[in-house]
């Protein structure tokens, strides 16, 4: 029985994780600043700021090369890598974007 | 009230549609996933109908409103320099517009983006008064919302309470009438669906009619604010729905004739399908 209930807490304790991921998607978009810099902003669905998350930037094989911040304002800059690049806007598990860098356009 | 009035008696004498002036800015998408060039057209006519449309007077005020996440800062851009004048090509005659080519720099970050467009008064000369439509359309980029629940200030505005570029259709569109930031109880509203859409890269509308209404009633629909001046609308049908608050403005006379000083705002509905 008490088995039974923790089997069941830990199902609860699932749904409500689940149900906050849902409540706020995180959304992330970036443009190419024409100068040779990336800019990034970020958020949530819910209008709430990504002040704080983490940012990187990989190259084609998969090594970060730039790590940062969200600043209080939701955005992030860096320079625009030579090759292949990726943007990773990690505010948590279930909370990651992958941006390629051929995406990120003017 | 004389407008309505009007109306009935046009209806009733001349037995003609009961026809409702709608200021429109039209973009054929408001719900993007980032930030591109915008083509705003500006066109003061009969939405249902695709009728007659109307010269418009001189605009006065056109700029956008936009903010990126709800702590962000409104940042008002100016969009004056950006209007020139087009001919508008109804299904019954043609009337002098304006369009907008907006650079990809003026919506390029994520957020809510509310334009706002004050037009001078147009002086309806059947009916010897002038008719001033403040309209607003509110775009996003990219799913942030931002201010797009908030007052802009205007003296008379329709402030939605559902997102007016996120809505299926079936759903509901709700909002609230303001005059001097103030509800506006039992005001009266007209609701016209877009029948005509314009045609992609024209200044024109589509001929087809997506729907026919049964009765003039329907053509341009008489909705009420409750008395805390909100309203609900249902959304049967997918595209552009206009609404708008006759003579809720605080200004009621323009160069000696009665003013009536409408808020008007557009939303879009899309079909639930894959």
């Amino acid at each position: 029985m008490k088995r039974t209930m923790m089997m069941l807490g830990f199902a609860c304790a699932l749904l409500f994780a689940a149900t906050a991921a849902f409540a706020h998607t995180p959304v992330c978009s970036c443009f190419d600043n024409g100068d040779g810099t990336v800019t990034c902003e970020g958020g949530f669905s819910d209008g709430s700021s990504a002040s704080g998350v983490r940012m990187m930037v990989k190259d084609g094989s998969g090594k970060v090369l730039i790590e940062g911040k969200m600043s209080g304002n939701s955005d992030f800059e860096f320079k625009k890598p030579a090759g292949d690049y990726m943007v990773v806007f990690d505010a948590g598990e279930g909370h990651v974007i992958e941006i390629k860098g051929a995406d990120i356009v003017q | 009230m004389k407008r309505l009035l009007m109306a009935v008696a046009l209806a009733l004498f001349v037995a003609s549609p009961a026809l409702a002036h709608f200021q429109m800015i039209y973009t054929p998408e408001i719900a993007m996933s980032e930030g591109k060039e915008l083509d705003l057209k500006l066109v003061f006519t009969h939405p249902f109908e695709a009728g007659h449309t109307m010269d418009m007077a001189p605009v006065k005020e056109f700029y956008v409103v936009s903010q990126r996440g709800e702590e962000g800062k409104p940042q008002k851009t100016d969009l004056m320099s950006y209007l020139k004048k087009i001919t508008w090509t109804s299904l019954t005659n043609s009337g002098a517009a304006y369009e907008a080519k907006l650079p990809k720099k003026v919506v390029r970050s994520m957020g809510d983006y509310v334009f706002v467009l004050v037009p001078g008064p147009y002086l309806e000369k059947e009916e010897g008064i002038y008719i001033q439509q403040i309209t607003k359309v509110v775009a996003n980029v990219g799913g942030m919302p931002g201010n797009w629940a908030e007052p802009v200030g205007l003296p008379t505005e329709i402030v939605p309470l559902d997102k007016p570029y996120a809505n299926w259709t079936g759903g509901v569109f709700r909002g609230v009438v303001l005059s001097n930031g103030k509800p506006v109880p039992n005001a009266d509203l007209e609701v016209e669906f877009m029948n005509h859409p314009p045609e992609a890269g024209k200044n024109s509308f589509q001929k087809e009619g997506i729907t026919e209404a049964p009765h003039d009633s329907f053509v341009t629909m008489g909705i009420k604010t409750n008395a805390n001046g909100e309203f609900t609308v249902g959304i049967p049908h997918a595209g552009w729905w206009g609404i708008c608050a006759l003579g809720s403005g605080p200004d009621k006379e323009a160069n000696g004739k009665e003013l009536s000083q409408d808020a008007v705002i557009w939303f879009k509905a899309v079909d639930m399908k894959k």
